[in-house]
C-alpha cells in the first residue's frame, strides 16, 4: 500500500492535498484552542480547582488576559471562533461523508491489531490520535457551555453531576489536549514527514 | 454627589490599571488588547445571552442540608463595611415609576417573603450553595408601576467603601429588567436562615442565582428604573468585567 493510496490522494502521488475547508478548520482551530487555552488558565488561577485561592496557580508566562476580568474577555471572544468553527466543521464532514473515510475506521484498529506493515500501522495509530481529538474539543465545549450558563443549559450540569465535575472536566480537557495535540504533530512527521505537515498549513 | 462620582471614577481607573498592571508585565498593550476583544465581542455576547435567557426557567434549588457556609466567600475589595442605621434606613424605588416608594425595613420585611436556596456563583469560578430570604425584587417593582420606558434598573448601596486616600465611595450595578423580575432574584434580608450579616449586604442585598456574584450589590438603599444603560454601570463592571455577568 502506498502512501499515496493510503491517504486517499492517488490523483498526486508526489505528495499530500488538503481540502481547503480541511485548512481552514486546522487554523481557525489552533489559534481559537490556544487562545481559550491560555486565558482558560489565567481565569482558573482566580480560584484554582485543585485547592482554591490557595491553590497551584499557572506562570504568568502561560496566560492570557493580565487579569481574570481580562481572560474573560479573550475567552468570551475566541469562544465564538472556537464553537462555530467545530459547528461548521462537523455539518461539513457530515454532508460530504468525510466522516467515514477521513477519520478512524474499523480498518484502522484490524491494521493496528493484525498488520505486519508499520507504515499502515503508524498511520493507522495517527487516525486514531486525530479522531480522539474531535470529542475532547466538543467536551470542552460542552463543559464550557455548562459553566457559562448553568441555569439556562442545566442539563449539562446535570450530566457531569456536580458544579465541580465540571469545572474539573473542562479543566481536563487542556492537558488531554496538549497530550494529543503533541501525539498528532509526532505522528503526522513519521507518517508523512513535512510534505504532509506542510499540506495541512500552507 | 457628582463630585463623589468624580472622585471614585479616577480611583476606579487607577485601581483597574493597578489590576492589569500587577497582571503582567506589559499592562498597556495587554490592556488595550483586552479591551479592543471586550469592545468587539460584548455586544454579540450581551444580545446572545439576552436572547437564550428565559425569565421563566427557574434554577435549581437544594435542600437545606446541601447548604455550605464556609464556601460563599467575601471580596476582600468590599471588606469596608458600611454603618447603616437600621432605624432611619429606607429603601427608595424611583426613576421611571408611576409610584416612587419610600420603604422602611418593617414596610419591605411586610412584603410577600421567598426563600430560595440556590447555587451562588462567582466570577473566579467557585459556586456555594446559600440560602437568600426576602422579597421578590419583581414583587417591589410592581408596587412602583414602572413605566413603559423603563428598560434598567440601577442599584445604589449605601456609602461604605474606603479607598487608600481614606476616599468614601458606595457600590452601584445596573440590571437588564428580564434578571430582575426573574421570580429567584430577592432583595434578600436573610441568609442560611439567619439575620444577613453587615459583611453579607445587611440590611438589603441582591440575591440571585442568575447573575454572578459581582452583580449582586449590597447594602442596597436605592432603585432607580432608567431607559438605558448609565457611563456608570457597576462597580465591578467599571473595574472591567462585563456588564451582562449572567448565569
Amino acid at each position: 500500500m502506498t502512501t499515496a493510496k493510503v491517504n486517499g490522494v492517488a490523483k498526486r502521488p508526489s505528495g499530500f492535498q488538503q481540502a481547503l475547508a480541511a485548512k481552514i478548520f486546522h487554523w481557525v482551530n489552533i489559534i481559537s484552542v490556544f487562545a481559550m487555552m491560555g486565558s482558560g488558565l489565567q481565569i482558573y488561577n482566580a480560584n484554582p480547582v485543585f485547592g482554591g485561592r490557595a491553590g497551584l496557580h499557572f506562570p504568568s508566562e502561560l496566560l492570557l488576559g493580565g487579569w481574570l476580568g481580562g481572560a474573560r474577555h479573550w475567552h468570551f471572544f475566541f469562544m465564538w471562533f472556537f464553537g462555530l468553527n467545530l459547528l461548521w466543521y462537523g455539518i461539513y464532514i457530515f454532508f460530504t461523508k468525510r466522516w467515514k473515510n477521513r477519520y478512524v475506521g474499523s480498518n484502522d484498529i484490524k491494521a493496528i491489531r493484525e498488520s505486519s506493515n508499520a507504515k499502515r500501522r503508524n498511520y493507522a495509530f495517527h487516525r486514531i490520535v486525530y479522531t480522539s481529538m474531535i470529542p475532547i474539543l466538543l467536551l470542552a465545549l460542552l463543559t464550557g457551555l455548562g459553566m457559562f450558563k448553568p441555569v439556562q443549559f442545566d442539563w449539562i450540569l446535570g450530566i457531569f453531576g456536580s458544579w465541580e465535575a465540571l469545572r474539573i472536566m473542562h479543566f481536563i480537557s487542556v492537558p488531554i489536549f496538549l497530550v494529543l495535540t503533541t501525539l498528532h504533530s509526532l505522528m503526522a512527521l513519521k507518517v508523512g514527514e513535512w510534505k504532509l505537515v506542510r499540506s495541512m498549513f500552507t | 454627589m457628582s463630585d463623589l462620582i468624580r472622585t471614585r471614577r479616577s480611583f476606579l481607573t487607577l485601581g483597574g490599571m493597578g489590576m492589569l498592571l500587577t497582571g503582567c508585565g506589559r499592562g498597556a498593550i495587554q490592556g488595550s488588547i483586552e479591551n479592543t476583544l471586550y469592545t468587539l465581542s460584548d455586544p454579540l455576547n450581551r444580545t446572545f445571552e439576552q436572547l437564550i435567557f428565559s425569565p421563566s426557567k427557574l434554577a435549581q434549588e437544594f435542600q437545606a442540608n446541601e447548604v455550605n457556609p464556609e464556601s460563599l466567600l467575601i471580596n476582600t475589595a468590599e471588606d469596608n463595611t458600611p454603618t447603616v442605621n437600621l432605624d432611619q434606613y429606607r429603601l427608595t424605588v424611583k426613576g421611571l415609576v408611576n409610584n416612587p416608594l419610600n420603604l422602611s425595613l418593617r414596610d419591605i420585611r411586610a412584603l410577600p417573603y421567598k426563600s430560595t436556596t440556590i447555587r451562588h456563583i462567582c466570577v473566579e469560578g467557585w459556586d456555594a450553595i446559600t440560602q437568600w430570604g426576602g422579597v421578590p425584587l419583581v414583587e417591589v417593582l410592581k408596587k412602583a408601576q414602572p413605566t413603559s420606558e423603563a428598560r434598567y434598573v440601577f442599584f445604589r448601596s449605601a456609602d461604605g467603601f474606603v479607598n487608600d486616600q481614606g476616599q468614601r465611595s458606595g457600590f452601584y450595578e445596573t440590571w437588564d429588567m428580564a434578571s430582575c423580575v426573574h421570580p429567584q432574584t430577592l432583595l434578600a434580608y436573610e441568609k442560611n436562615k439567619k439575620p444577613l450579616p453587615i459583611e453579607n449586604g445587611a440590611p438589603i442585598r441582591l440575591a440571585s442565582p442568575i447573575k454572578l456574584g459581582y452583580k449582586q450589590i449590597k447594602w442596597v438603599t436605592e432603585i432607580i428604573l432608567v431607559a438605558t444603560i448609565p457611563t456608570q454601570a457597576g462597580y465591578w463592571v467599571d473595574l472591567g468585567y462585563e456588564w451582562y455577568g449572567g448565569v
